[in-house]
């Protein structure tokens, strides 16, 4: 049986009267890619800020490594890597630069966060732009950064919110490539994002949230089949029919 | 404890990357140095210009006494003909001329008394007085050294000792005398120098630093927008070692805005002791932990770039309007019991007492304690306010 790496169970989060998250629970084995989907404001983001340990949950308990967010976050934070959907990164600064300071922030030293950094930019194709500055980058490039950051220190655990938004079909390859020998490594992914052919690839679990509920919590290859036969059925077609065709905020 | 440092140093050079930053922070204060320079650089000693017609065309002693004149550093020569001098002087362009006469040389070679004439319009003008004064001086320093020559060549007449020789032995005798007057004069400074530098460059000081605040309010907001404040909070930095690296990146600006307008000052008004210098860059460096300290009160409430820094722009003004930056506080006014409520007010007093009167760290106990004071319950609170604030942690 696959070891539980991380467990969420019953998360709840308000913010003022809206109930962003209401009552979500799921289990990410080791070794898997787990897919959060869901429209725009179902809750996934307000999700992995609490994984993350950067919101506290209004209740409910997540456990990330057998560590608890809520008594153990240090320790939680040294297991996770955060590819956030935004691109967080210091564009006056290098590529080098920038991910050799992400990689002292989660504890590496000097010498092997720089290691690490090379290693990264290679793995996605940027060593010969290590000096460049980052604001200088394309859309493409910068994606890229912002996941390669997120791979500094060797989580256990990757956060993957939405890591190819806006980019172009050869850096969404070079991504896709990436994710894929990083579960052969052997590494734990939550992934969210919007494009379902991208998560029916990528994924080996798909949870699906809207209104702040998990809804559908399945394989990519059983949710299709409870709509209908797998040649004729998409995942967009599963997300379509549980959450509905009314346009989201 | 490396996290902060290192938080520090990735914002300095983040700083020193920025070139509006930068333009601001470094070379506003060497073009305000340079417009001080203008205004007051030459004013330090008096430097005129002595306005002469000689007359004595191709005489040894005029040419001596312009000799002489051109010699003194305070003063510059400008030759003029009789006719330009007196139509200068009905046009006022020129408050006083001094006239060497035909026969200047002659009667002295002669061994008859000569005069110079000043010709002036009215009382001369304050620096024709003062050129005036010089010039009197000089005559009169020449004219005891011609009677000294004269009295000892007619005593020694007679006794086959060559001119020449009396000549070098009475200026060995006369260069000593000057050396080791009779009636010596002796000049002490009490204090430093109250010259307009000295006067302003507390509050200018002071001025720079405090946009310290503006510039750590922003560093939370600025992050919080870039998406970094999330990557950061997923890290094992923690939100403390977040502002202890924030602060100390300000602390580290600051140290470096007011280093160069220090080395400035050195080097441009001489205006430092090695011991002044030191001890004014201390205070400095405290100012500039208690704005930093404050600027991060603000970015721990503040939600947007634009509402941090109207807010540190609002606190900035009002520490520097009644702080005594720009015009000195009456002590029986209200806005002297309001400076009190100013960290600009501890650090121009403390500035002033070390540059303008000349004391010591050790007489600014009060002033150092308010102002570290500050920069550790600002430290304090802006951390607590950051964990209670919406959102925070």
């Amino acid at each position: 049986m696959a070891e539980e790496f991380l467990v969420a169970q019953d998360l709840y989060k308000s913010f003022n009267e809206h109930k962003a998250v209401n009552g979500v629970s799921f289990t990410i084995y080791k070794g898997e890619i787990f897919g959060l989907l869901g429209p725009n404001g179902a809750g996934k983001t307000t999700t992995i800020r609490m994984l993350t340990t950067v919101l506290e949950p209004d209740r409910g308990h997540v456990t990330v490594g057998g560590h608890s967010i809520r008594d153990n976050a240090d320790a939680v934070r040294s297991l996770i890597g955060v590819c956030p959907q935004e691109l967080a990164l210091y564009e006056d600064l290098s590529a080098i630069d920038n991910m050799v300071f992400f990689g002292r922030m989660v504890g590496l030293d000097g010498r092997e966060a720089r290691a690490q950094a090379m290693a990264h930019l290679e793995l996605m194709g940027l060593v010969e732009r290590a000096m460049g500055k980052v604001g200088k980058f394309s859309g493409g490039m910068k994606r890229r950064i912002n996941l390669a950051i997120a791979l500094m220190g060797h989580p256990e655990l990757l956060f993957l919110d939405e890591p190819t938004v806006g980019i172009d079909p050869q850096s969404r390859n070079n991504i896709y490539e990436t994710i894929e020998g990083l579960r052969d490594r052997g590494m734990t992914i939550l992934y969210t994002t919007h494009y379902m052919e991208e998560a029916d690839r990528l994924c080996d679990r798909i949870a699906i949230i809207d209104g702040g509920q998990i809804i559908a919590m399945d394989t990519p290859y059983q949710l299709k089949s409870r709509i209908g036969p797998l040649e004729q059925v998409t995942l967009e077609d599963v997300f379509l029919k549980l959450t509905g065709r009314r346009l989201r905020d | 404890m490396t996290r902060p440092l290192i938080v520090a140093i990735k914002e300095v050079r983040t700083y020193l990357q920025d070139k509006g930053d930068l333009a601001f922070s470094l070379l506003l204060p060497i073009a305000i140095f340079a417009l001080m320079y203008g205004a007051f650089g030459r004013d330090f000693l008096f430097h005129g210009t002595a306005h002469v017609v000689n007359e004595d065309k191709g005489g040894t002693y005029s040419a001596l006494l312009l000799e002489r004149l051109d010699g003194l550093e305070m003063l510059d020569v400008e030759m003029l003909s009789s006719e330009e001098a007196d139509s200068r002087l009905e046009r006022a362009d020129v408050l006083m001329v001094l006239y060497i006469p035909r026969d200047f040389s002659d009667k002295l070679t002669a061994g008859e008394p000569a005069q110079v004439l000043f010709k002036q319009r009215g009382h001369g003008g304050q620096q024709g007085q003062i050129v005036a004064g010089i010039i009197r001086g000089v005559a009169e320093e020449m004219n005891q050294k011609f009677q000294v020559h004269n009295q000892v060549k007619n005593h020694l007449a007679g006794t086959n000792i060559p001119e020449d020789r009396i000549e070098v032995t009475t200026q060995k005798f006369l260069d000593r005398e000057r050396e080791h007057p009779i009636v010596g004069v002796r000049e002490e400074t009490v204090g430093i120098r109250p010259d307009p530098v000295s006067q302003f460059l507390p509050g200018i000081v002071t001025m720079f630093v405090l946009f310290a605040i503006t510039l750590s309010a922003r560093a939370i907001v600025e992050e919080r927008k870039k998406g970094t404040l999330e990557r950061l909070l997923t890290t094992r930095l923690s939100v403390g070692q977040l502002f202890a690296g924030k602060f100390l990146a300000c602390i580290s600006r600051g140290f470096v805005q007011t280093l160069i307008l220090l080395i400035l000052a050195y080097i441009v008004f001489q205006l430092f002791t090695p011991l002044s210098f030191v001890q004014a860059l201390v205070i400095a460096v405290v100012f500039a932990a208690a704005a930093g300290a404050i600027g991060l009160v603000i970015a721990s409430i503040a939600r947007s770039e634009g509402g941090a820094t109207w807010i540190a722009v609002f606190f900035t003004m009002t520490m520097v309007m009644p702080g005594g930056t720009f015009f000195p506080i009456p002590e029986d006014s209200v806005i002297y019991v309001i400076s009190k409520a100013s960290i600009n007010t501890y650090a121009n007093d403390a500035l002033n007492t070390i540059i303008v009167e000349g004391g010591s760290l050790a007489d600014l106990g009060l002033e150092m304690g308010v102002l570290a004071g500050v920069a550790i319950a600002g430290l304090v609170l802006s951390r607590i306010l950051f964990k209670v604030m919406p959102g925070g942690r």
